[in-house]
């Protein structure tokens, strides 16, 4: 006790008071948070840095495999990028009907997700069973299921008679209702032609939303269950009904996990590998010469992925409503 | 209401009975259930549990047709009254995949990689995830951004060259230096350089066929989605008060102490969540097996390889489309078999791990 208290009497003779000490503490510990993230810094460096860097330096260039081992690069400026506008009949088009595509569909995805978890989150019989069911496509249907069902004509034929299961002759892998149905439904509400054909894809491609909103759902649930439930019981005091509450509690509350949720959707619904721009890269890197035409295609379409992202997000993060927490 | 006290019939020690004139159980009956907000909460919970069964059929649609088909024989292809149940129950499609696909050893190999696998993602990112969340120190967002970044960069755009960079890989040079491969330009030097005869690997090790891109990958955080583990672990670890690790500090433990014996321990469930993640995603995976594993004759054999139509089974029977097709589901659920045997074991901790995790995004 003794030393300590002469120590401290020491550095203040010297004037050098306390502020050296808390800024070392700091230092020590910045050095300690360095050493937790190596591994990723070491890995990011000396992997994953040369492999981006090599990448993006094959679009411009021809590659040719030395057959002793090895390979030789030919520098060929912006060849590959113009050969993919301009060259490649199907490119461009098929970016803009896949973007189009996938522009529709992360809003579906992000509804249905929200949709779900509300109802998931509600006390209900069979909570457990359902949430098991609805979260099984998350570890089941990717990969190598993903590719076996891209291609399956099993589903269709096992569902293309009317006698199984439901009357009205579809099933989950053929459509399920008809444009006409809903047209019928939307004719009073004098909604476009748009919306009707946009509900319709919806509700057709369900399986492959369902699918897809496995990881959100739980992101979601998570967002629901750090709502402190005083406010709803305050809510229900006040005399605000479900609608109410949804609208004026859990949508504010729940706003900035609708913004991870759609980061996260953008990213994994445009890098996935069977949406259509990745199905027409990997097609194309299987032809001559292929591999660096298509990294160049790739990063084309990572280029625009990233600008999507940086509107939505910039655009979703001026509404989004955080919580203070005291 | 009465306006009088209760009459008090018997009274012991913790037990009082009172007498008083109750509302007849058919009022009661009448004034509990025959009211709109009754109606209204009956209809509200027929009509969801009517849609979420509606969900979960599609959910589990493709799952019925698979295992229909695989018991199906061809002859219930050709036919048309078979739909989802069998005629000519078999078992050979099970037979011929267990035997002609060599299961057992793309099972054996799978497992072998997605448990170490998993296991070293779920440490790395938990070691990465801490660092990022407790440690203030310059660069902290940006690293964060990076890891981002890794996940926002498609694997697909950099296929090439992952499968460049593992056939001939190297850490900045220093293989090839040290087996003698390295050269500036210069003759003196240059003679000098490839004099060095330390390793033999004068182009880089060629990796590929082996496990180690997959190791690589897992241990720096690189994996598949593994930006996304980082995030809901640092979310995680945010939630833990700083109070807990201070009180270890004071108790004299150092960081890594503490990170280990305090925060792993309380961390399980999320970890296990992660994990989960980690195994089911390396077990279906087939993009990475596919680009790593290239010759059959090298590379360890895995379930996403094994599809395919086995010998004993090749048909040009009438329905043959469809039965190749069927083969194929059947290949699929041989494969998520194993994953759906854990999956009903530790499922709950998918929902409550990430449920508890105070997850909330900043």
């Amino acid at each position: 006790m003794t030393n300590e208290i002469k120590l401290e009497n020491q550095i203040g003779n010297k004037k050098t008071p306390k502020k050296r000490k808390i800024a070392s503490l700091d230092k020590r510990k910045a050095r300690v948070g360095w050493l937790f993230v190596l591994p990723f810094l070491i890995g990011f460096a000396f992997v994953y840095l040369p492999i981006v860097g090599e990448s993006f330096w094959l679009a411009f260039n021809q590659l040719t495999i030395v057959k002793g081992g090895g390979y030789n690069l030919n520098f060929v400026g912006f060849e590959n990028f113009v050969y993919a506008f301009n060259t490649d009949a199907n490119f461009t088009q098929t970016l803009i009907t896949g973007i189009g595509e996938l522009i529709f569909q992360v809003p579906a995805i992000l509804l249905f997700s929200l949709f779900m978890a509300v109802l998931l989150n509600q006390k209900m019989a069979g909570r457990a069973a359902f949430r098991a069911i609805f979260f099984l496509p998350v570890v089941l249907a990717t990969g190598i299921m993903e590719s076996i069902e891209a291609s399956n004509i099993l589903g269709s034929y096992m569902g293309e008679s009317s006698g199984i299961d439901d009357g009205s002759g579809g099933s989950a892998a053929s459509s399920i209702v008809s444009a006409i149905d809903i047209e019928q439904l939307f004719s009073n509400m004098k909604v476009g032609q748009e919306l009707v054909t946009y509900v319709v894809g919806i509700i057709n491609d369900i399986y492959g939303i369902v699918n897809r909103s496995g990881v959100q759902m739980l992101i979601f649930l998570a967002g629901l269950q750090s709502i402190s439930p005083a406010i709803y019981e305050a809510c229900k005091i006040d005399g605000a009904t479900g609608w109410e509450t949804f609208w004026k509690i859990t949508f504010p509350m729940i706003s900035p996990m609708i913004l991870v949720n759609a980061v996260y959707t953008i990213i994994d619904s445009f890098t996935t590998e069977t949406n259509t721009v990745m199905t027409y890269i990997s097609t194309v890197a299987s032809k001559t010469n292929g591999e660096v035409i298509s990294t160049a295609m790739s990063w084309i379409y990572f280029l625009i992925v990233v600008l999507i992202l940086l509107a939505v997000a910039g655009i979703m993060s001026m509404y989004v409503f955080y919580q203070r927490k005291d | 209401m009465s306006t009088s006290a209760p009459k008090v019939k018997k009274e012991s020690k913790n037990k009082i009975k009172v007498e008083f004139d109750r509302t007849p159980l058919k009022e009661r009956l009448k004034a509990k259930f025959l009211n709109t907000f009754f109606f209204q909460s009956v209809v509200v919970k027929i009509f969801r549990f009517i849609f979420l069964l509606g969900i979960a059929y599609v959910v589990l649609y493709p799952f019925f047709t698979k295992i229909a088909g695989s018991f199906m024989s061809p002859e219930d292809f050709v036919d048309v009254t078979v739909r989802l149940i069998p005629k000519n129950f078999t078992l050979d499609t099970y037979k011929a995949i267990w035997t002609d696909l060599k299961y057992l050893e793309a099972l054996s190999n799978t497992l072998l990689i997605s448990l170490v696998c998993a296991l070293l993602q779920t440490f790395t990112c938990c070691v990465i995830a801490y660092g990022l969340a407790k440690y203030k120190f310059k660069g902290n967002g940006l690293i964060f951004l990076l890891v981002m970044l890794t996940m926002i960069v498609p694997h697909r755009t950099l296929q090439a060259s992952i499968s460049l960079n593992f056939t001939y890989f190297d850490i900045m040079g220093i293989f090839s230096f040290l087996s003698g491969g390295a050269s500036v330009g210069i003759e003196g030097i240059d003679s000098i350089l490839s004099s060095i005869h330390i390793l033999k690997y004068p182009g880089g090790i060629n990796l590929i066929n082996t496990y180690w891109p997959l190791i690589i990958f897992s241990i720096t955080g690189l994996a598949f989605k593994n930006g996304l583990y980082i995030f809901m672990l640092r979310q995680f670890f945010r939630g833990i008060p700083d109070s807990l690790e201070e009180s270890a500090y004071i108790d004299g433990s150092g960081d890594f102490r503490t990170f280990i014996q305090i925060i792993l321990p309380m961390s399980v469930p999320m970890m296990i969540t992660v994990f989960l993640f980690a195994f089911c995603w390396q077990w279906t995976d087939s993009f990475y097996t596919g680009m790593f594993f290239t010759n059959p004759n090298k590379a360890p054999l895995v379930l996403s390889q094994i599809v395919g139509i086995p010998r004993s089974l090749d048909t040009d029977y009438a329905g043959q489309n469809m039965y190749e097709a069927a083969i194929k589901n059947t290949c699929g659920i041989m494969i998520i078999l194993p994953l759906v045997i854990l999956y009903t074991f530790l499922q709950r901790y998918l929902v409550e791990g990430i449920e508890r995790s105070g997850l909330t995004a900043e």
